[in-house]
């Protein structure tokens, strides 16, 4: 951080949706597959 | 009666539509919309991180709602949209206070703080997670229905702590925004997220409702006649 400012923070950004991508991914693929299962 | 949707298609058309407001959203937010004058680019994690707080409180309500209606109803679809609401309320939860840490780590310097906004949406993720893991111990369907609806409601009672947190104590966290506070440039993202996470939660919450419902009419259902003529 300089005077106030934040700088650098697209790893801050490209981490947390890459991880929100990730997990809403993850569960998507687990429900088809729990959906497919309980069939 | 249980297993048999009215709508079959209609939780794939809810997470198709959601996947398209995310992306048009996330485009709009992460290359469209100007850097904020004083969090520069961090802030563009607002754009998942705020949708994302909205629908897991509209989980839990959603949840709480359902509790209630079984404990007035006694009938199942209500307990597997329960069981649905806890999941999906958990995911939610659990996604927010992982954006909120890697949103806190630049702004705030640490990764955690247990400031009382963070600290009572752990309790609550905590506790829809304890009262999943409390379904799984207990086999009898109605006892089940019963303990996990009596514990979703004491554990919905947080929800206005979270809420109200920022204002009835000293927090770190910021108050909440609304339209006038936040510039108009950054609506549109957010609000087309917003709807995004609306409609893939949705959609998730149709299709996990769908997987309690068949598990709930095989538990429900009487046993096969060759049996019952074996154990007589």
């Amino acid at each position: 951080m300089t005077g106030g400012y934040i700088t650098g923070g697209w790893p801050y950004v490209i981490a947390a949706y890459s991880w929100t991508a990730l997990v809403l991914t993850a569960y998507a693929v687990s429900l088809f597959v729990r959906l497919r299962k309980s069939r | 009666m249980l297993a048999n949707p009215r709508f079959p298609k209609l939780p794939y058309a809810l997470m198709t539509l959601g996947v398209v407001c995310l992306l048009i959203g996330s485009y709009l937010g992460l290359f469209v919309a100007p850097p904020e004058h004083y969090m520069g680019e961090v802030q563009r994690i607002m754009y998942v991180h705020v949708p994302t707080a909205w629908n897991w409180m509209l989980a839990v309500l959603f949840t709480f709602g359902a509790a209630i209606a079984y404990l007035f109803t006694s009938d199942f679809k209500w307990d597997a949209r329960v069981e649905a609401g806890l999941e999906v309320g958990a995911l939610l939860g659990f996604l927010l206070c992982c954006q909120g840490a890697i949103w806190a780590k630049p702004t705030w310097g640490v990764w955690w703080d247990w400031d009382p906004r963070l600290t009572s949406t752990a309790v609550l993720l905590c506790s829809f997670a304890g009262i999943l893991a409390l379904r799984r111990f207990v086999d009898e369907p109605t006892k089940r229905a019963v303990l996990s609806s009596v514990a979703t409601i004491i554990a919905s009672v947080d929800l206005p702590i979270v809420y109200f947190s920022v204002r009835w104590w000293n927090s770190l966290h910021q108050m909440q925004s609304s339209p006038a506070t936040v510039s108009s440039q950054f609506h549109l993202p957010l609000r087309l997220n917003a709807f995004g996470i609306l409609f893939l939660m949705s959609g998730f919450i149709a299709l996990r409702a769908r997987i309690a419902s068949q598990r709930l009419s095989s538990e429900l259902a009487p046993p096969p006649q060759e049996l019952v003529g074996e154990l007589a």
